[in-house]
């Protein structure tokens, strides 16, 4: 691992590190969150934590943000200065203060942005969740899972340590699948292909753990005859710094997909069905990276829908009878700008689609946001809440719950096996190529039988 | 700590219904495992080649394999593994044969 | 009328006054010092709409999900506000256009909003001390700036008819807390609407750059009626 890319806990004056950093990072409109909330506790009950648990308070946003709010107050805010208990301003004696904030701002918080949507003052607490995460990982004040994914992100350039070797693999792999399901010698899945017109990126758990994914976009690509290719390197459009707050992480792993795309001269980025990564890929990391978007960044949903919409595949939505409902995921429906594109989708490839409630931009986390899902450790408290996502999603009736994100994937299961939901994920790519009719395929199949 | 017990036995697991001790697994732990994670009542051959292979793998390099490994040692197609542990490779086969839970977005 | 009950009126005020102003220039200067990042996305919105809609959000009890669900807390909200402005505006009236409140319906209309204004802070004052995560979350600050506030409001109903040849006090009361507002304000949770249009204005332009904001009609909380199970 290259100096200084991931600090680990070292004992010592810990405080004022934080201290410095806090003040050397802080950010206009981080500093307006920090003093301009008036203490009204109207977030408490946009939060699932806190409607799951109402008796306790220290679940409310506004008790969690306060706990860094404080130290702000105290040591760079006038008054807090000037006259600490008057405003409820509050020092950092010592390690162990830093780790009890540690818990609430990686433990308690899927940073899910529900409770700025909801502020009167428009205070981001989940800017400021995110931003404290970032000055505790600094210090190596982070929880296991954190640490050992971003050290994988480092060091390998994707989360999972995934060799090139086994990628290279992996994508022929699911190659020579698609080329039988389809009976056709013509499907590809290059890579490092120069002059595409996509770049396609990926989340590492789809070459680990789960490549039908992969297959599936394989599919689509060659019925929309699209020009694409993935990367050779810089493919994980997934990104750790997201959840630990670690920007320095966040540009390398994102400019290792700009740089891709520029090396190999494709004219767009397409992100695979993942909610942080889209956050991060089309969001955050150009600006994490301090790099000029120069191409557009876009979901896999939004070219499936393109796609739709100019008639590049045929579906048949008689194939997915089952009814499906939509999960928004928080760092696309929140962070970003996509609640109509999956629904315009699914509405085209299903036949019964139905909306679950609150929807869109309210609708709440799958509770495995946040990188909560590699935090063992918060885990009985995050599925307790879950029984609000339980509930809301018991009350679509549906059979399938659709989301464009890997980790809502993990994040829904956990709550269905908890709460023991009959439903089961899916995701928009799925469903398409579940409905995708290539002519000669299918064709031939009626007649067989 | 958290635990499950099944048929009468207890057994110790993390708060994601891992082994907590990964060392200490043995083929009594999976058929308990898999009745209590996976809901699998019995343990096929097929189950076992794949639990076993998994096993040998992180034995030797300490790490989970991936899917592809799986399918390239049992000669199973993708899909079989899913049929055979419903919550997937990671979640499933891996939690099964006594691994800890994998890094990352799983 | 004496000669104490016009310098509180008047020199008092306006020394405060400037003293308020003074302090709120150190303020923005202090808040303009923190660095601000650059965007370097394409926008898939219009940033100038998100800027707007966010700062309208205060006008709009629909477009959040915490006042939709809540119309009360928002009434309580709008009247609390509207008596301080009635507040500010009387402490204007009173030294310098007093014919206004010689119009009899004008001084009722404003004592009836102070208080309103005045009840409105007992209940808030009540939410606060009775609300658990409220108790736990708030400070010295909070309980005294809502304190004078009602204080404020009820001082403003007695000094509104500005009756000064039958008593001075209500008028020595409500300006010595108008003074001392002033200067405690810029100190305290209250300024926190010199804060409003920061904040409203860096989110609505981070979330109107990523089309975010505004939302649409289909903000989607509620259940169109009650939500059937198990329809299909």
């Amino acid at each position: 691992m290259k100096e200084g890319r991931l600090r680990t806990y070292e004992p010592g004056d810990n405080v004022q590190r934080f201290l410095d950093l806090l003040g050397r990072r802080i950010t206009r409109s981080l500093a307006v969150s920090m003093t301009a909330c008036v203490h009204c506790g109207l977030c408490a009950e946009s939060c699932h934590y806190f409607l799951a648990r109402p008796d306790d308070p220290t679940m409310a946003p506004v008790w969690k943000a306060d706990q860094i709010r404080k130290i702000f107050k105290k040591y760079i805010d006038w008054t807090g200065r000037v006259a600490p208990w008057w405003v409820k301003a509050g020092s950092l004696r010592d390690d162990e203060d830093l780790n009890r904030l540690k818990n609430i701002v990686f433990g308690s918080c899927s940073a899910c942005r529900r409770c700025t949507y909801n502020c009167p003052m428009g205070v981001d607490t989940g800017l400021l969740v995110r931003f404290t995460r970032g000055l505790l990982t600094e210090l190596g004040i982070v929880p296991e899972g954190v640490f050992n994914v971003s050290r994988d992100q480092w060091e390998t350039g994707n989360q999972m340590a995934v060799t090139e070797q086994d990628y290279l693999e992996t994508l022929e792999w699911m190659r020579d699948e698609v080329r039988t399901e389809l009976g056709t010698a013509s499907v590809d899945i290059p890579v490092d292909k120069p002059d595409c017109e996509v770049l396609y990126t990926i989340n590492p758990r789809e070459i680990k753990f789960d490549p039908r994914s992969i297959a599936h976009a394989a599919k689509v690509f060659h019925a929309a005859g699209e020009s694409w290719t993935l990367p050779k390197w810089g493919w994980d459009q997934t990104n750790f710094g997201l959840f630990s707050g670690d920007d320095k992480l966040g540009a390398y792993v994102a400019r290792n997909v700009y740089e891709a795309a520029e090396r190999l001269r494709a004219k767009r980025i397409v992100i695979s069905e993942c909610g942080h990564g889209y956050r991060s890929t089309r969001w955050e990391g150009y600006n994490w990276a301090d790099y000029d978007q120069k191409l557009p960044t876009e979901s896999v949903v939004v070219t499936l829908k393109r796609y739709l919409g100019e008639g590049r595949i045929a579906v048949d939505p008689s194939r997915n009878p089952d009814a499906v409902t939509f999960h928004d995921s928080c760092n696309i429906a929140r962070s970003g700008d996509l609640v109509e594109e999956p629904r315009w989708v699914l509405r085209r490839v299903c036949t019964d689609f139905r909306e679950m409630f609150p929807n869109r931009r309210e609708n709440f986390c799958c509770t495995g946001g946040g990188g909560l899902l590699s935090m063992a450790e918060y885990r009985p408290l995050r599925l307790e809440v879950a029984k609000i996502k339980a509930e809301q999603l018991r009350a679509t009736g549906a059979k399938l719950v659709c989301t464009m994100c890997h980790n809502c994937v993990d994040g829904l299961n956990d709550v269905i096996k908890h709460y023991k939901l009959p439903m089961r994920v899916v995701q928009v790519l799925e469903l398409v190529s579940n409905a995708l009719v290539v002519p000669g395929r299918n064709e031939t199949k009626k007649t067989a039988r | 700590m958290p635990h499950i017990e099944v048929d009468g036995k207890r057994i110790e697991v993390n708060e994601e219904g891992f082994l907590a001790h990964p060392e200490e697994w043995n083929e009594e732990t999976a058929r308990l495992l898999a009745k209590a994670e996976e809901g699998l009542e019995a343990l096929t051959a097929e189950h076992w080649a794949v639990v076993r292979f998994i096993r040998e793998y992180y034995m030797e390099k300490n790490l989970a394999p991936m899917v592809r490994k799986m399918c390239q040692a049992t000669g199973f197609p993708l899909m079989k593994i899913y049929d055979l542990f419903p919550s997937g490779p990671a979640k499933g086969a891996c939690k099964v044969a006594g691994l800890p839970k994998p890094d990352g977005c799983v | 009328m004496s000669d104490l009950l016009k310098f509180v009126e008047n020199e008092v005020q306006l020394a405060a006054l400037a003293f308020l102003a003074v302090v709120y220039a150190v303020r923005l200067i202090w808040i303009f010092r923190f660095r601000s990042r650059k965007e370097r996305t394409f926008a898939a919105g219009s940033e100038a709409g998100g800027v707007g809609y966010s700062l309208m959000n205060v006008a709009m009890p629909w477009a959040m999900e915490s006042t939709r669900k809540r119309p009360g807390f928002y009434a309580q909200f709008v009247v609390f506000h509207l008596g301080v402005v009635a507040a500010i505006t009387a402490t204007f009236i009173i030294p310098y256009a007093p014919e206004i409140f010689r119009i009899r319906a004008v001084a009722i209309a404003f004592q009836a909003l102070l208080a309103a204004a005045f009840l409105v802070g007992l209940l808030r004052l009540v939410r606060r001390l009775a609300n658990p995560v409220l108790r736990l979350i708030s400070s010295a600050d909070d309980y005294l700036s809502l304190t004078l506030m009602i204080m404020f409001f009820g001082a403003g109903v007695l000094a509104v008819p500005n009756d000064y040849r039958r008593a001075e006090w209500p008028l020595l009361l409500f300006f010595g807390l108008t003074a001392f507002f002033l200067i405690y304000v810029p100190f305290s949770k209250i300024c926190h609407y010199l804060y409003y249009p920061f904040t409203r204005f860096y989110l609505g332009r981070s979330m109107g750059h990523r089309g975010a904001f505004p939302r649409g009609r289909k903000a989607g909380t509620q259940a169109p009626g009650p939500v059937q199970e198990n329809r299909g």
